[in-house]
C-alpha cells in the first residue's frame, strides 16, 4: 500500500515529461501560496505583532538594520511608539504607514519595499527568476533528449556503429555500477530480493 | 617596517607583473625557460606577500604607531593575541591579507596540478598573475597599510570592540579567503579555455579548488552567524545585510557547481554550464570585494566608504568582459560527450538544482540592487532587508532542500518505474508521518509544518541509501560500523555529500524553528524581580562592574528557573490582557514547582573610544530551544533592560557546523590510486566489488 504510494502520484508505467513537470510546477505553485498566504494578524498576541513590527521597520540611524536590533536611542523611542499605536487598536500597516509618513526617510522606514506601482517589481521579479529558471532547466533537458533521439537515430543508421555503441553502454554502466556504492558486481548476480544500492546504477 | 613593508609590495607587483608577460609571451614565441621563469616568479610573489604581512604584523607587535594602519587599529594595552585580527581589521590590511591569502593558495594550486595540465598552465598561472597584480597595484597607490604620519601619536586608537570575539579569529580570514580562492579554479578552467586543452583535465582541480573555497566560505559564514548571535545581541544570526548577500552569493553559485561537475565528471555533460558557473561565481566574488570597500550599498560590515569603489568596480566589470568573452570565444568547443535521457534521471535533477540555485542568488543580488533601481528610477529610496530575502527566497531555499532529496535518490541516465518506487517509497511514508504527528500535536504554521516534512523527506532518503548500503556489505561479511565505513569510504564524494546534506538539513531545523516559531519579550528588571516567559523565570539576582582604560563593563547574574505555568495562572491571564507574552514580578519568592536551570551573566560594555557598546548575551542552550538574554543597557537607576527570547532549534544551527566540515572533507579526501584505475576486467571487478584490494 505504502509502495504504490508514489506511482499515484507520478504514474505506473510512463515516466513521460509532463506529469513531472505538473508536479513540480504545482508543488512550487502551493509552497509559494502558502508562504504569501502568511500569518493573520488576529492570531497573534499584541506583543508578537510588536516584535514582528520591530522587524520591519529599519533604524533611521543604523546601517542596515531593523530597529529590533537596535539599541540606538532613537530605535528605542520607536520601539515604544509602535508598543503605543498597538495598544491604540491600530492595524500592522496603519503603523507601518504612520512611520512612512512621519519619519523623514519616507519609505525607506520599511524594510521591505511595499504597495504597488514600481515597488512591485520587488516581488514580481523573484517569480520570473525562479519559475524562468526553471522553465529553462526543463526546456534545456528536453532539448537534450531531443538531440540525444537525433544521434541514436544516426547512429542506428551507420553500420557497425550501433554495436559500438551497445558495449560502450554496457562497459559504461558496469563501471557506474562499481564506481557506485555497491559492492555487487551486477544486479544480476544479487540474491532474490537483497536490497542493492545499485538499483539506483540500474538503467 | 614601514620600509620593508612597501618594498615587499612593490616586488610583488614587479614579479606578478613579471609573471604575466612571462607566460604569455613564452607560450607565444615558444620558449619554455619563460615560461618556467614565470612559474617561479610567482612562487617568489608568495614571499614578498609573506614580508609585507609580516612586516604589518611586526609593527602592530612593536607599536609602531607611526604607521597611520597600526595607529587606528590598535593600542598599546590591547591583548596581543588580537594583533592578528587588527592585521586585517582596516580596509587596507585586509586586502593585504586577500593578497597573501590568494598568494599562498596559487602557489600550492600549481604545485600540486598534474603534470598533465602542462599545455593550459602557463595561462592558468597568467590569469592567476593578473589578479595578483590587481591587488598589489591597489595596496600600493590607493591603499597602502604603510602609510606614515606626520605626527606620531602616543597612543593607537585600539581595535574595533566588535571584533574582540574568538569568531573573529576565523570569520573574516575565512570569508575574505573563500571569497578570493574562487580565482583558483576559475583560472583552471580560464587556462584549459584559452590553451584549446578543453578536455576533462581541468575538471579534476578546478572540483577539488571548487569545493575548497565553497567549503572555507561556507564555515566562514557560519562562523561569522555564531559570531553575531552570540555578540551582537540583537538575536539572530543572519541578517540579509548586503555584504552577507555578497558572500552568500558566490556560495550558492559554487554550490551549483560541485554538484554539475560531478555530471562532468561521470557523464560528460554540462561542460558549457560548468564553465559559465565558474565565471559567474568569479564575478560575484569581484563583486562583493567591490561592494565591501566603497560601494553603492549601506551595510554594518563596510569599511568607511573609500576611493576605491570605482577601481575595484573596473575590475569587476574587466572580469566580467574576460570571463565571458572568453566563454562566448570557446563556445563551440564546450559540446557534451553525451544527452540527457530523461527528466527522471539524476542529471537532470542537478540541473534543475541548478537553476534553483541560481535563483536564490537572482533573486538576493535583485534585492541588493532594487535600492539602487528604485533611487535612479523614482527618485524614492527604499530600504531591502530581511523580511524580503526571507519571503522571497524562503520558497526557492525549501525547493532546493526538497531537490536535495529527489537528486540522489535517481539514478544516472534514466529511472524505471520499478527503481522510482522502491526508492522514493520509504521517505515520502516517513515525510508524510512527520507532517501528520506534527499536526495531531496542534503544531502550528502550516509551512513550517511543510519545511518540517521536507527535512523528514531528505532525512530519511540518506538514512535509507545508508542503510541499504550497509545491509548489503554487512551481509557480505562486514560488522555494521565497518560496513557503512567502507560504504562511505567506497565513494567518498557522494558520501561526503551526504553527510553535508545532513549539516545543511539540521541548519534548517534550526532556521525554521527560530523563524517561525521564536518567542520575544523585553522589559527592565530591578535587583530581585523576575522576568516570566513561556515555561521560564528570569531572575536579577546581582550585577557588578568593572572600568578598563578602554572600556566600561558591566555584568548582571541571573538565575534560570523552569515554571510550572499553573503555579502562576492569574499573573499570566492579567498580562494575556494586556497583550502581553510576559511579565514582570516585583516579589522573586520561589513557587512551589520552580525549578532552578541555569545561571547566566549577560554582559554589557561600552568603549568611549568607539562610542560603541558591545554585549553578550546570556544564553542557556539546549537541544530543543535556547533562552537568550540580551543585556540592552544598565539604566541610571540601577534596573538592567533586556530583551529576550526563546529560540526553538537554535542549537542545530551549530552542531550543523562541525558535520559540515567532516563532510567536506570527506569528499575531497583523495582516493588511492589504485581505484582510480580504469576497471577494464572482470577479475578487477569483482576484486574492486568485494573490496579485495
Amino acid at each position: 500500500m505504502a509502495s504504490r504510494f508514489p506511482f499515484i502520484v507520478i504514474g505506473p508505467r510512463a515516466l513521460s515529461v509532463r506529469p513531472a513537470a505538473v508536479l513540480l510546477a504545482s508543488t512550487m505553485i502551493a509552497i509559494f501560496a502558502v508562504a504569501t498566504g502568511c500569518i493573520r494578524e488576529d492570531d497573534l498576541t499584541l506583543e508578537q505583532r510588536a516584535h514582528q513590527l520591530y522587524s520591519q521597520l529599519m533604524c533611521p540611524v543604523c546601517d542596515a538594520q531593523t530597529i529590533d536590533g537596535s539599541n540606538a536611542p532613537v530605535a528605542q523611542s520607536m520601539r515604544l511608539k509602535v508598543r503605543e499605536l498597538l495598544d491604540d487598536g491600530k492595524t500592522n500597516s496603519e503603523i507601518k504607514e504612520y512611520f512612512v509618513l512621519r519619519s523623514p526617510e519616507g519609505e525607506a522606514i520599511l524594510a521591505a519595499p511595499e504597495g504597488g506601482g514600481f515597488n512591485l517589481l520587488a516581488w514580481i521579479v523573484p517569480f520570473f527568476i525562479t519559475f524562468g529558471g526553471i522553465g529553462i532547466a526543463l526546456l534545456t533537458i528536453r532539448n537534450l533528449r531531443r538531440s540525444n533521439a537525433r544521434s541514436a537515430e544516426f547512429a542506428a543508421a551507420g553500420s557497425g556503429s550501433a554495436t559500438d555503441q551497445n558495449d560502450l553502454a554496457k562497459y559504461l554502466a558496469q563501471v557506474d555500477r562499481d564506481l557506485g556504492i555497491s559492492p555487487i558486481p551486477a544486479a544480476g548476480k544479487a540474491g532474490p530480493g537483497t536490497p542493492s544500492p545499485d538499483e539506483k546504477a540500474d538503467s | 617596517m614601514a620600509d620593508l613593508g612597501v618594498m615587499a609590495l612593490l616586488l610583488g607587483m614587479a614579479l606578478s607583473t613579471y609573471s604575466v608577460v612571462g607566460s604569455v609571451v613564452g607560450v607565444k614565441t615558444g620558449m619554455p625557460a619563460l615560461v618556467v621563469s614565470a612559474r617561479r616568479a610567482l612562487y617568489m610573489t608568495m614571499i614578498t606577500a609573506f614580508v609585507a604581512s609580516g612586516a604589518l604584523i611586526a609593527a602592530f607587535v612593536q607599536n609602531e604607531f607611526a604607521i597611520k594602519y597600526v595607529a587606528e587599529h590598535s593600542n598599546s594595552v590591547m591583548d596581543r593575541a588580537f594583533v592578528w585580527v587588527a592585521f586585517y581589521s582596516g580596509n587596507e590590511g585586509s586586502l593585504l591579507y586577500i593578497v597573501l591569502a590568494l598568494s599562498i593558495m596559487s602557489a600550492l594550486a600549481i604545485w600540486f596540478a598534474p603534470r598533465r595540465m602542462e599545455r593550459s598552465m602557463p595561462w592558468t598561472i597568467a590569469v592567476l598573475a593578473v589578479v595578483q597584480l590587481f591587488y598589489f597595484f591597489v595596496l600600493i597607490f590607493f591603499a597602502s597599510p604603510f602609510e606614515l604620519l606626520d605626527v606620531i601619536p602616543e597612543e593607537g586608537r585600539g581595535i574595533n570592540p566588535l571584533l574582540t570575539h574568538p569568531g573573529m579569529f576565523s570569520h573574516p580570514p575565512m570569508l575574505m579567503g573563500g571569497l578570493i580562492a574562487i580565482t583558483i579554479p576559475f583560472a583552471f578552467a580560464s587556462g584549459a579555455l584559452i590553451s584549446g586543452n578543453y578536455g576533462d583535465d581541468w575538471v579534476d582541480v578546478a572540483r577539488v579548488s571548487a569545493i575548497l573555497a565553497w567549503g572555507v566560505l561556507g564555515a566562514g559564514m557560519l562562523i561569522g552567524a555564531w559570531w553575531a548571535y552570540t555578540i551582537l545581541g540583537w538575536g539572530g544570526y543572519w541578517g540579509w545585510d548586503p555584504i552577507e548577500n555578497v558572500a552568500l552569493m558566490p556560495w550558492l553559485v559554487l554550490t551549483a557547481f560541485i554538484h554539475s561537475i560531478m555530471v562532468q565528471k561521470r557523464r560528460g555533460m554540462f561542460r558549457m554550464w560548468n564553465v559559465a558557473l565558474l565565471n559567474i561565481a568569479f564575478v560575484l566574488a569581484q563583486l562583493g570585494m567591490f561592494i565591501n570597500r566603497g560601494g553603492p550599498v549601506v551595510s554594518v560590515h563596510s569599511f568607511a566608504s573609500s576611493a576605491l569603489g570605482i577601481i575595484f568596480l573596473s575590475f569587476m566589470l574587466l572580469s566580467l568582459l574576460f570571463a565571458f568573452g572568453l566563454f562566448l570565444w570557446r563556445m563551440p568547443q564546450l559540446k557534451s560527450d553525451r544527452a540527457m535521457e530523461s527528466f527522471m534521471s539524476r542529471e537532470a535533477a542537478f540541473l534543475v538544482n541548478n537553476f534553483l540555485f541560481l535563483a536564490v542568488m537572482g533573486v538576493t543580488l535583485w534585492g541588493v540592487v532594487f535600492p539602487l533601481f528604485s533611487d535612479l528610477a523614482r527618485d524614492v529610496s527604499v530600504s531591502v532587508s530581511a523580511p524580503y530575502f526571507d519571503r522571497a527566497n524562503g520558497p526557492i531555499l525549501l525547493g532546493i532542500v526538497l531537490m536535495m532529496g529527489v537528486g540522489p535518490l535517481l539514478p544516472w541516465r534514466k529511472s524505471s518505474a520499478r527503481s522510482l518506487r522502491r526508492w522514493f517509497a520509504w521517505p515520502l511514508v516517513i515525510a508524510v508521518i512527520v507532517i501528520v504527528v506534527l499536526v495531531a500535536l496542534g503544531v502550528k504554521r502550516p509551512i513550517a509544518i511543510l519545511s518540517f516534512g521536507v527535512v523528514a523527506f531528505v532525512a530519511a532518503s540518506i538514512m535509507e541509501e545508508w542503510w541499504r548500503g550497509t545491509v548489503a556489505r554487512h551481509r557480505s561479511g562486514d560488522k555494521w560500523a565497518r560496513a557503512w565505513w567502507r560504504l562511505v569510504n567506497g565513494n567518498r564524494p557522494r558520501h561526503g555529500g551526504y553527510i553535508v546534506h545532513l549539516s545543511i538539513l539540521m541548519l534548517g531545523l534550526g532556521i525554521i524553528g527560530t523563524n517561525f516559531y521564536q518567542q520575544r519579550t523585553d522589559g527592565a528588571l530591578a535587583l530581585g524581580e523576575s522576568l516570566v516567559i513561556d515555561n521560564y523565570r528570569i531572575e536579577y539576582v546581582d550585577s557588578d562592574s568593572s572600568s578598563r582604560p578602554d572600556r566600561i563593563a558591566q555584568w548582571a547574574e541571573m538565575s534560570i528557573y523552569r515554571i510550572d505555568p499553573a503555579d502562576y495562572a492569574t499573573e499570566i491571564s492579567l498580562a494575556r490582557a494586556q497583550g502581553s507574552d510576559s511579565f514582570r514580578l516585583k516579589d522573586s519568592t520561589r513557587r512551589p514547582n520552580d525549578r532552578l536551570i541555569d545561571q547566566i551573566q549577560p554582559w554589557h560594555g561600552f568603549y568611549p573610544d568607539f562610542n560603541m557598546a558591545s554585549v553578550r548575551s546570556g544564553i542557556r542552550s539546549t537541544i530543543v530551544e535556547d533562552l537568550y538574554v540580551i543585556p540592552r543597557d544598565f539604566l541610571s537607576d540601577g534596573r538592567i533592560s533586556i530583551a529576550v527570547s526563546i529560540n526553538p532549534l537554535a542549537w542545530w544551527l551549530w552542531a550543523s557546523g562541525p558535520f559540515f566540515i567532516l563532510g567536506t572533507m570527506v569528499a575531497l579526501w583523495p582516493q588511492p590510486a589504485v581505484e582510480r584505475r580504469p576497471v577494464r576486467t572482470e577479475k578487477q571487478i569483482r576484486a574492486l566489488a568485494t573490496g579485495d584490494l
